[in-house]
């Protein structure tokens, strides 16, 4: 009987794909489509402590095999969260991860204490790498004392398992992540969207209403691959892997780089049922290869042959 | 939700417009005026994302529907290429449509450019209940408007306006609207789709006017669904939910909306 079931250090999925935050809203609008407790988990839209209203439009354009956004985060701050999600996606059927994001390192830390008290969550990813908003977002993940010192603040507060979720606009990915599993975080997600920008030429002007957006999607896949793979080779830490997924082949690439386990996420938005038909497949592949669990390939890329 | 649709006539009905009759049954029978389908082209990871198309007509009965579209980009020049028996993996209907009853006195239907796909359906569900009708229809040139008559308009009032004068009036459908007003010779609920400009036209001069007035907006869309927030539209002032501002997703709350609820 082979077995797709994961372990992030504290963190135990039943299945190595999640959906990605800011893809998957609050679970809710894909529920009609596809089974929730077939995936591994879903981390819900990025958290602020106060609502969001995000960025102006538009919010979206389509790039050579990928995608920019520009959100901005909306969201509907703790309270709403807590009051108009989370009772449903306390029952969805699969494990629930919150994506938390602040201005300052007290925002943070407010939202790692009062998550941590909530019950059916199953961990905090820790967003650091956000290229859409003004203030906190990527600056906290863009340098290595500024990563430490939050961590420092928030992981005690945190009593669920914690991920980091680390930026790939970064020149020393593997240094931000050794911070993170020096200061306690129980994983690292890789990775968020590349900043980029398009130029609408009739207008003569940058297309989002944010004018910079983060770019996801196949374009990036390579470029996720390899700081996974950095990574993994430098710093004993589990990794969730992500950039640009839409096939069984691509996550493999992905786990045998090293990761633990894989989130999908502009992917969903092409073909909304792509999770549990990645699941089938690693099931499928496993058992081609004749291999009992999916631990057997993780970080096979690195093994002398 | 999602499906495969087949595609069984492919026509040219105006230039650079292409009119599309799909069959699947489930979206024939829960089609409803002013949604939306969001369609793959193809299967791979150029064009990417789906394309969001207004539902042009449905017909349960022959378990079809339609849909009308302008070439303009990447996607829309594949699609024109499609041939009979080729699939389409549709997801939808999406959206909130054009909610109709009760309505009073006649539906004014204003259409600017391509933005007469989701009235034409529309036309078809108040025309098929008794409504009286009348066809605003306003387009750059006559080459580029596709003949009314040919969808279902018999008995229709129609008018045209061109910016070139080409067919109708010169000028844009909204001075031809406001013509009719004007001359008290008109009064109804206002329903319209079209480019953004003539659409924020039609807000400001309703001001006066007062009339019921909803539209169907386009925006950038990723999942379709509601899912991202990539699709919004800003909310009016008179409409302010949690936070200082707040949006609208135009996928899930509209694609069709009051004229009081966005800011355009
Ligand atoms: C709710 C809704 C209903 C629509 N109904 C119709 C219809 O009935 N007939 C029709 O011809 N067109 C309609 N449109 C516009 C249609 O979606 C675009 O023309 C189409 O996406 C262009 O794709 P492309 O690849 O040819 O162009 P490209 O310019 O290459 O597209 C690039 C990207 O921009 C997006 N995009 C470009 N133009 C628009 C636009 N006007 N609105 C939204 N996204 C756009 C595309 O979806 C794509 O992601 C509708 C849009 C929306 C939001
Ligand atoms: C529309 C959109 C919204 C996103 N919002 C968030 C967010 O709120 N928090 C976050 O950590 N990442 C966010 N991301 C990044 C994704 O979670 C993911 O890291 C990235 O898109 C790469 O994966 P992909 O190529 O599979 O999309 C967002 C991505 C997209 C496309
Ligand atoms: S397109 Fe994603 S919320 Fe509307």
């Amino acid at each position: 009987m082979t077995t797709l079931s994961t372990v992030l250090g504290p963190l135990e999925l039943s299945c190595p794909v999640l959906a990605a935050s800011g893809t998957f809203g609050f679970g809710e609008e894909y529920s009609s489509m596809l089974d929730l407790s077939e995936l591994g988990g879903v981390v819900v839209k990025g958290l602020t402590l106060e609502p969001r209203w995000g960025n102006p439009p538009p919010r979206v354009v389509e790039t050579p095999a990928g995608m920019l956004n520009a959100i901005g985060l909306q969201n509907p701050g703790l309270e709403g969260f807590l009051e108009r999600e989370m009772p449903r996606l306390r029952h969805c059927g699969t494990a629930v991860i919150v994506n938390i994001n602040g201005e300052t390192e007290e925002e943070f830390a407010v939202l790692a204490r009062e998550l941590s008290s909530v019950e059916g969550l199953a961990a905090l990813e820790l967003n650091v790498s956000c290229p859409n908003v003004p203030l906190g977002g990527i600056t906290f993940g863009s340098s290595t004392p500024i990563l430490q010192k939050l961590l420092k603040k928030v992981r005690p507060l945190c009593r669920l398992p914690l991920l980091v979720k680390l930026s790939p606009n970064v020149t020393d990915i593997a240094g931000l992540a050794r911070v993170c599993r020096d200061e306690g975080a129980d994983a690292v997600s890789l990775i968020n969207t590349l900043k980029g920008m398009v130029i609408d030429t009739a207008a003569k002007t940058p297309l989002l209403g944010n004018k910079t957006g983060g770019l996801s999607g196949p374009a990036i896949r390579p470029v996720a691959v390899r700081m996974v793979y950095e990574v993994f080779q430098e710093v004993n830490i589990p990794i969730i892997g992500m950039g640009g997924i839409m096939s069984t082949e691509d996550a493999l690439q992905f786990f045998m780089a090293g990761a633990r386990a894989v989130a999908v996420g502009t992917a969903n938005f092409v073909e909304p049922r792509i999770m549990p038909q990645i699941i089938s497949g690693l099931r499928a592949y496993l058992e081609e290869e004749d291999l009992e669990d999916i631990g057997s390939v993780i970080g096979a890329a690195h093994r002398e042959t | 939700m999602q499906a495969e649709a087949i595609v069984r006539k492919l026509e040219k009905v105006a230039e650079d417009i292409i009119y599309l009759k799909l069959e699947e049954k489930s979206i024939a029978q829960l089609a409803l005026p002013g949604q939306f389908l969001h369609i793959r082209i193809g299967r791979g990871v150029a064009p990417l994302l789906r394309r969001p198309f207004s539902i042009a007509g449905a017909s349960p009965e022959e378990k079809a529907f339609s849909i009308l579209f302008r070439v303009s980009g990447e996607g829309t020049r594949l699609m024109s290429g499609l041939r009979p028996g080729d699939r389409m993996d549709c997801l939808g209907p999406l959206g909130r449509g054009f909610h109709t009853a009760p309505l009073k006195g006649a539906a004014l239907m204003v259409a600017g450019g391509i933005g007469i796909a989701p009235l034409l359906f529309l036309a078809q569900h108040l025309l098929g209940a008794g409504h009286k009708l009348v066809f605003f229809y306003g387009a750059p040139s006559a080459g580029e408007m596709v003949c009314l008559e040919r969808f279902l308009f018999n008995g229709a009032e129609t008018w045209l306006a061109t910016e070139d004068g080409s067919a109708g009036r010169r000028g844009t459908v909204v001075d031809l609207l406001e013509g009719f007003f004007l001359e008290g010779r008109i009064s109804g609920s206002v329903f319209a789709c079209g480019p953004r400009p003539m659409l924020k036209a039609l807000q400001e001069k309703n001001e006066q006017w007062k009339m019921p007035l909803k539209f169907s907006l386009e925006e950038r869309m990723a999942c379709g669904v509601g899912a991202c927030q990539g699709c919004v539209v800003a909310s009016s002032p008179d409409f302010m939910g949690w936070g200082a501002r707040q949006y609208h997703r135009v996928c899930l709350e509209g694609p069709v909306f009051d004229a009081g609820e966005v800011l355009l």
